[in-house]
């Protein structure tokens, strides 16, 4: 009896750690006289301050973005306009003559996330993040191959498409802030804006079956834009 | 300890049913199982971030595997055909435990590195590629798998020890916090960059433009709230559940909420089953690269 003992005492030390196998032999003899609340009180006030954060932390996130709104300074967005060849697609027609490397990547990649960054080459104040984003998209444009992908394309995808879709976007095309709009609206998606998966099937008719309706409109677009200028 | 061997407990232990068990385990093995072979068989996949999605799948893919297997013992020891205090099913069940161990930090692990390689991407674009190689990718990911084994052993070995569960728990709530810092940080600046942009005040999109910055600031804060709060749904109740049996081992309350220890492993495995559909299945190539798969069973060639 007592090897038994001894051997619950232990089973019963090591009944909780060891996950699941052990666990049902031995259950410990704890008292329950004498509770002044429900026995359950911690598993619900466990999920109630889980439920609790997971909605505050959803509802502060979407205050964040409703409230953060339209700041006025942004001084140097009045200096930042585009020079008349920074077209947005370049992936139909890379006409971008501003830059001859991103053209023939940017046939690569079929992604029109960061064509908008592409257009701010020429730009001389620009944010650190931009900038940096956009030589990332040549960088990762001069890779050919290598997709840089990530989850979450799909926002991005369905972001990029909203905005071809929209009327006013070829309005704001002639300026170089709203071609970041855009590009920020994809980059607002948080763990999805990453995306070149595209970028390395050129030629890989597949995987355009998505972005084909966009590029159409785009190209259309980009016409356009080009010839205003 | 009071030698008696009546259970007075009010709290029994909530069981949950094995084919519960079952089927969330076998739906997660498939799932990860596929997304493993995917990203190994499509070279447009062989990128950072794609190898440690394929990572976080191979160690879901593991603890899946474990599980189930465990799963099944415990039905034949159940049964009578297993001996459950047998010296090889001791030393099956520490294997057991020590790879769903292994299969635990792995996962936050890759999350981590997740979060560190958007992160990086975001932040670092300019020299992503060179900070990001593949080489140090797979350094890295060499690193967390030795790593993940040599800890997993240590804690199966010496679990009585609380200083390893101490760690245990530490290693996740600071990683909880450096991914929360990482996601927030990023929501953060990509919407004050989508407000400056939405406060231009010349376009003539400009209304037009606000409300599209709205509804996508809202998909990025659902996108958030979803990937961090399964992760901290789904992980937290099980590590509540050692920092109880530290704290409190004898109390009534804590008794009751370890009893319900079979619904908190069952959320971390559904974890593991939703995670692809997070991570992996949000990307279009590897998608498109499923169907191939399924579709065409004998295109292994270029997907």
């Amino acid at each position: 009896m007592s090897d038994f003992h001894n051997r619950s005492q232990t089973n019963a030390r090591r009944s909780d750690y060891v996950w699941q196998y052990e666990y049902y032999d031995d259950e410990e003899p704890v008292s329950f006289e004498g509770l002044k609340a429900h026995r359950y009180s911690i598993v619900i006030g466990f999920w109630v301050g889980l439920a609790v954060f997971v909605i505050f932390m959803f509802f502060v996130l979407t205050l964040l973005t409703k409230t953060g709104a339209p700041h006025q300074e942004n001084p140097d967005s009045a200096e930042k306009r585009h020079r008349p060849g920074s077209c947005l697609v370049d992936i139909v027609s890379p006409q971008d003559e501003n830059d001859k490397a991103f053209s023939r990547p940017l046939l690569a990649e079929s992604r029109t996330y960061f064509h908008f960054y592409i257009n701010e080459e020429d730009q001389g104040k620009q944010k650190p993040e931009e900038e940096r984003v956009r030589k990332h998209s040549g960088a990762r444009a001069q890779r050919g191959g290598q997709g840089v992908g990530s989850s979450g394309v799909d926002e991005m995808e369905e972001e990029v498409e909203e905005a071809a879709e929209h009327k006013p976007i070829n309005g704001l095309m002639e300026e170089s802030n709203t071609d970041r709009e855009s590009a920020f609206f994809s980059h607002f998606n948080i763990p999805n804006f990453v995306n070149l998966e595209h970028s390395s099937t050129l030629g890989d008719d597949d995987l355009l079956y998505e972005p084909s309706a966009i590029l159409e409109r785009q190209s259309h677009s980009h016409d356009a834009h080009c010839d205003i200028h | 300890m009071s030698t008696t061997t009546v259970n007075q407990t009010d709290c029994p232990e909530v069981k949950v049913p094995v084919t519960l068990f079952f089927t969330i385990g076998v739906v997660s093995l498939a799932e990860n199982l596929l997304v493993v072979v995917s990203v190994i068989l499509n070279r447009n996949l062989h990128s950072p971030m794609f190898c440690f999605i394929c990572s976080l799948a191979a160690f879901n893919t593991m603890a899946s595997l474990t599980k189930t297997w465990e799963t099944l013992m415990i039905v034949l020891a159940n049964v009578g055909q297993l001996e459950k205090k047998g010296s090889s099913e001791m030393k099956l069940d520490d294997v057991m435990d020590s790879l769903l161990c292994m299969c635990f930090v792995g996962s936050i692990s890759s999350f981590l590195a997740i979060a560190v390689d958007r992160y990086i991407t975001i932040f670092h674009a300019l020299r992503y590629h060179n900070i990001m190689t593949m080489q140090r990718t797979k350094a890295i990911l060499g690193v967390i798998w030795i790593t993940c084994g040599v800890l997993a052993v240590l804690m199966v070995w010496f679990f009585q020890s609380k200083f390893i569960m101490i760690c245990f728990v530490a290693f996740f709530v600071v990683s909880l916090a450096i991914i929360c810092f990482f996601y927030f940080y990023m929501f953060m600046l990509a919407r004050i960059h989508a407000g400056k942009i939405a406060a231009l005040p010349s376009s003539s999109g400009g209304k037009f433009g606000r409300q599209r910055w709205r509804g996508s600031s809202m998909r990025g804060a659902l996108t958030l709230t979803i990937l961090f709060g399964a992760f901290v749904v789904c992980w937290t109740p099980f590590f509540l559940h050692l920092i109880l049996i530290m704290v409190c081992p004898m109390n009534p309350y804590c008794e009751c909420y370890r009893s319900l220890f079979e619904l908190h492993v069952v959320l971390m495995m559904s974890h593991a089953a939703i995670d692809p559909a997070i991570y992996a299945f949000r990307s279009a190539e590897l998608r498109h690269t499923f169907r191939k798969m399924l579709l065409c069973s004998d295109c292994k060639q270029r997907s």
